[in-house]
This record gives C-alpha cells, structure tokens and sequence, in this order.
C-alpha cells in the first residue's frame, strides 16, 4: 500500500490514542444486542411479561390445590377409618386392621371429631378438631413435626384448645383467643373454647380433650388413627384400608385420597385453563413475531450493505436468527426469574400472612411457559427466511429501499 | 482480470422488457484504475453490478480470472466480492452502532486484528476519530471509513459506485485521491457522471443508453 505524501488532501493526524477500548466482534450478536438496548430491552421485556403472565397464573390457580394439600397435610401421618354413624364398629374396625395391616402399626388412637373451617384464598374449608387424650394429644403433635410448644397442651375436660402455628396464622388466632363458639355456626361448640397453646409446626392441626368432647358434643363422631411406623409403610397401611374397606360401611380418610380427590376436582379448571393459555400464547407469539419482524425491517440497510460486501444470505440469516434466539432466550430466562420474584413477593405480601400456600418452584407453572419461546423463534424465522428469500442488496445500496 | 462479453441486464418494467446495459464487452486490467463515465441513467451503476457479481447478466457474461460468474451460485458469487472485491458505494453506508474501527473490520471477518485497520484509518486522515460511531463524523469522514473498509483487506478490485456523489468536490476529489492512491496492486474500476473526478484514471469508457459510447 501507498501512503499519503506530504501534499495529500487529507493530512496525516497522528492516532488520537489506539485505545485500549474492547473491540467487541463486530458482527457477533452480543455487540448489536448489547449496543442497541433501546431495541433489545423492549423485544426481551415484553417476553419477560408475558413468561411471567403464563407462569402466575398458573402458578396462582395452582396454589388452590397446592393449599388443600397442605392445609390436610396432617393426613400423611395416619390413616382415619370412621364408623360412620356405629360407634359400635369401632372395636370390629381397629380388631380387623390391627389383624391384616400389611405393615407393623405404630399406634392406634381413638379419636372424637368436632368440626371447624380454616380459611382459603378460595373461602372457607371444612377442618377438624380431634378430641384426644392427654398422652396421645404429645403423641400425635410430635407425629405432625411439632418443635415446640408456645402456652400448654389443654387440660383434660376443659374448653381448651391446641392449635398450630400455621392455624393461628390462618385464623388471626394467639393464646386467649376463642376458636370455638355456641354462636358460630362453623365453629360451634356449647361451651366457648379458647386457645391454650400453639404448637410451633409447619403442619395444620387442632386438638382438644376428648371428655370435654364426649361430654359436649353429641352424637359424638368417633374415628380410629392408623399410624405407621414409617412414612413408606404409612403409605402401604393408607393403600390397603382404601382397598380393604372399599364397599362396606367404614369410611377411610387416607391422604393419597385427598391428593386423588384434588386432582379430578381441577381437572376441568386445568382443561379450561389449557384453552386460555394457549390462546393467550399464540396472541403472545404473533405479537413478538411481528415485533421480531419489524425489529429486523428496521435493519434491511444493514443487511443489504453487507451481502453487498460480501456476506452470504445463510451468514447474514444465521447471524439474524441467533440474535431472535438470544433475545426469545434472555427475556424466557428474565421472566422466569422475575415470575420467582413475583411470587415471593405474592407469598410474603399476601398468603404468608395468612399462611396460605403457595409454591414459588411450581414445576408446572415454570413448564407451561416452555412453548412460548419455542413459538416466537419458529413464527421470527419463518417471517425471517420469508423477507430474506427475496432479498437483493442492490436494491438496498441503490437506496430503492431505504 | 474480469472480462465482460455481450454482457445485458434487462429489466421487466410493466411487461416491457428494459435494458439497463446491453451488448457491453469490457475488459478490468490487473492493477488499472478505469473510469466508467455517463450521465444519470447511462446504466453505470449496473455495469458495475455485473463486473462485482452483484447482479448476474440477462445474457453474455463476466469472467473473473476465468471463472464465469454467471456459473457460481449466490453463496460463492458472495464469497468471492468478500474474499477479492471492495465496494464503495454512492452513500456512506456503515453500521450505526459500530465505531468507525469495527465498521473497518466488517471487511475481513478471517481477520479480526485490528491494527491494519488502524494503521488504514490513519492513512485516511481519521487515525483520532477511530472509535467514534458514525454519527459523530461527518459525510466526507464517513466516506473515508468506507474508503477504508473497501480497502481492507487489500482487494484484487475495488469497486467505486459514486463515491463522490454525496459529498462537496473537494472532498470528493479527496476520496477519489485516497482510494487510488491506497489501492495498491488492485484495479480500480470507478463509475462518476463527473469527468473530473477522473483525473487520474488509467482509461475511460463512456456510456450511454445502457451500452458503450465508442464515438
């Protein structure tokens, strides 16, 4: 190469410094996406909304059956076996269990059962407040992971009540307060009853006294506690009561029957919800698709400068596509982390208080919004492939399309 | 090095069909600076797009060292104006959001280093503007830099498609000055409808009508 004389029109102006600033690839998709924020930051938040849509509302329908889970979580310590309506069964009830249970039983206890409600994000909920005596009132709040106890346990015949932390929380409740009462009709009892203690627990339990039960609630409802020596042998024991007494007058509360039993109750909500969502995710990816589409119109200068100089069609395409990718990934990834924020701020804002639940990692929110990047990179590149197949860079460089 | 032969570019305009060029033989020597000269709408500009392998003749054709380009598909014909051809083109067209350094480096993507990038934006007088993006330089500063991409690179041709078009004549001229000066053992093949801007060519063709005016 020449260089310039002395007399050339330009003159020769010593480098300004050679700058140790980081030459990025010039045509890496990280140095156009991170130099034009301004376009890359709205593409990748209107995916980031949109994951974080998909995955609340899931996440928040499906805390309806992730609380009833929880709420009669209690149930995985024991399976219940009531006579229903014969107390006269019981005896036959705990003779035949004790006798055929494919497992070694841990304890049996015989319970009354007074009725009550908890509160949900969907209303009220039928709970139970068990009647024990005072050794299986221990027994059965170490079973459901008491660590300790706040006040006392209730005193044999006495209007008091144990109830745990997460039912406090619940009900508004503290030492002192009357859960049960002869004017309210979901809580009833004849006699007042107040709060004694408060078991420190993550489960969600009641008990009182049994006399105090057999003296003031009549008929009484009698029910047997089955509980296995194992969570496994938990399982077997609540397996074979449901096939062992299905058909005949005994009425088995196991909680693989509650999980069973939510599951059909939001069958249809969850089909319903299908439909929504996915109409929800095709609006979504036609939308981004054509913001994609326009988003790369606006650079047709850029690609037609550079298959004129030289870059092929399937270089400039697989450099476009890779950019799409990068953005569809980036705001999927943001809006997954911004859909766990939101639910922890929902959790600790809204349910915690009142000790609702609601799963923060719920597998199958994170999941449905899976198709969403899946859809926008498939309708980004067909349009992509579409305005590229066509493409002339004269046209471009003669400005006949700018 | 390129040899055109009865090379046409017809258009279809409304049913009619419409030559651009017609019936050019023309021959690009090794290391010529050649001038194409014709008013506006003469066909320069596609001439040129046929010599480049930017356009592909209706009929004739265009051998580059012997390869027809006519035969190459899109992919190689594009590989071939990276790897061997420069461009500047009417306006001065870079990358916005690329400095004036990186829109150099655009031209070698096998090359990434950026000091004889450097060492040609200094040749071209913007050595202290390099890392300044395009809408800090003004339309004569960004010509150079596309004066310097085209050079990059060191090209067997280089293809000036009005280069002065969008600037003053001084700075114009000064372009013109740069590429041939900077060009090195490559051709030069420039179309101008400004027969001053051709003070230093080799040789010129005329052209008008779409076909070489050899009166």
């Amino acid at each position: 190469m020449k260089s310039l004389s002395d007399t050339d029109v330009v003159p020769s102006v010593p480098a300004e410094s050679k700058r140790t600033k980081r030459i990025l690839r010039p045509l890496a998709p990280s140095t156009y996406l991170l130099r034009n924020l301004g376009k890359t930051i709205p593409l990748t938040t209107v995916i980031m909304l949109a994951v974080m849509l998909v995955a609340g509302i899931i996440a928040l329908i499906d805390s309806i059956p992730y609380s009833i889970r929880t709420v009669y979580s209690y149930a995985k310590e024991h399976v219940g076996i009531a006579p229903r309506g014969d107390p006269n069964l019981l005896p036959g009830i705990v003779k035949d269990v004790k006798k055929h249970s494919p497992v070694p039983l841990e304890r049996v206890i015989i319970c009354h059962i007074s009725g009550a409600v908890v509160k949900s994000i969907v209303g009220k909920w039928p709970f139970l407040a068990l009647g024990l005596n005072q050794a299986d009132m221990r027994y059965y709040a170490e079973r459901q992971h008491t660590k300790s106890v706040t006040g006392r346990y209730p005193a044999k015949g006495q209007p008091e009540i144990l109830i745990s932390r997460q039912v406090a929380r619940n009900l508004g409740y503290s030492i002192g307060s009357v859960v049960l009462k002869p004017d309210d009709i979901d809580n009833y009892s004849p006699i007042p009853v107040k709060v004694v203690g408060i078991a420190e627990s993550d489960r969600w339990f009641m008990i009182d006294s049994i006399e105090f039960q057999l003296a003031n609630y009549f008929p009484p409802i009698d029910d047997a506690m089955f509980f296995a020596k194992t969570p496994e042998d938990q399982r077997k024991l609540d397996d074979w009561a449901v096939k062992h007494f299905k058909g005949q007058r005994p009425m088995v509360f196991a909680y693989q029957e509650i999980e069973k039993n939510s599951k059909e109750m939001f069958q249809t909500l969850y089909q319903i919800l299908n439909v929504v969502i996915g109409v929800l995710a095709i609006v979504i990816t036609f939308m981004m698709g054509m913001l994609m589409n326009i988003y790369q119109s606006q650079r047709l200068v850029e690609f037609g400068l550079l298959q004129a100089v030289g870059y092929t069609k399937r270089q400039i395409l697989n450099r476009v596509l890779l950019e799409s990718f990068s953005v569809i990934v980036i705001g999927w990834l943001m809006g997954l982390v911004a859909t766990f924020a939101l639910l922890n701020i929902a959790d600790r804002v809204l349910m915690q208080p009142k000790a609702f639940a609601l799963d923060k990692l719920d597998s199958l929110a994170y999941s449905y919004t899976i198709p969403i990047p899946f859809c926008i990179l498939i309708v980004a590149t067909t349009t992509v492939i579409l305005r590229f197949r066509k493409f002339d860079p004269v046209s471009i460089v003669e400005r006949r399309l700018v | 090095m390129i040899q055109a032969t009865g090379a046409s570019l017809a258009y279809l305009d409304q049913g009619r069909e419409f030559f651009a060029c017609q019936g050019i033989d023309i021959e690009v020597k090794t290391n010529e600076f050649l001038g194409i000269l014709g008013p506006s709408g003469s066909g320069k500009s596609s001439l040129l797009y046929l010599l480049s392998g930017l356009k592909t003749p209706t009929s004739g054709t265009i051998l580059y060292n012997g390869t027809n380009l006519n035969e190459l598909s899109d992919d190689d014909r594009s590989r071939l104006r990276l790897r061997e051809f420069g461009f500047v083109f009417q306006q001065p067209y870079l990358l916005g959001y690329l400095t004036a350094l990186e829109n150099v480096l655009v031209a070698t993507p096998w090359d990434p280093s950026p000091d004889t990038a450097m060492d040609l934006l200094e040749k071209l007088g913007l050595g202290h503007k390099s890392h300044r993006h395009p809408h800090e330089l003004s339309g004569g500063e960004r010509q150079r830099v596309c004066v310097a991409r085209a050079l990059r690179g060191s090209p067997k041709v280089i293809f000036a498609d009005e280069p002065t078009a969008a600037l003053d004549h001084k700075n114009g001229f000064g372009v013109v000055k740069l590429l041939n000066q900077l060009r090195g053992d490559g051709s030069l093949v420039m179309v101008t409808h400004d027969p001053s801007m051709l003070e230093e060519a080799d040789r010129i063709v005329k052209l008008a009508d779409g076909s070489l005016d050899n009166t």
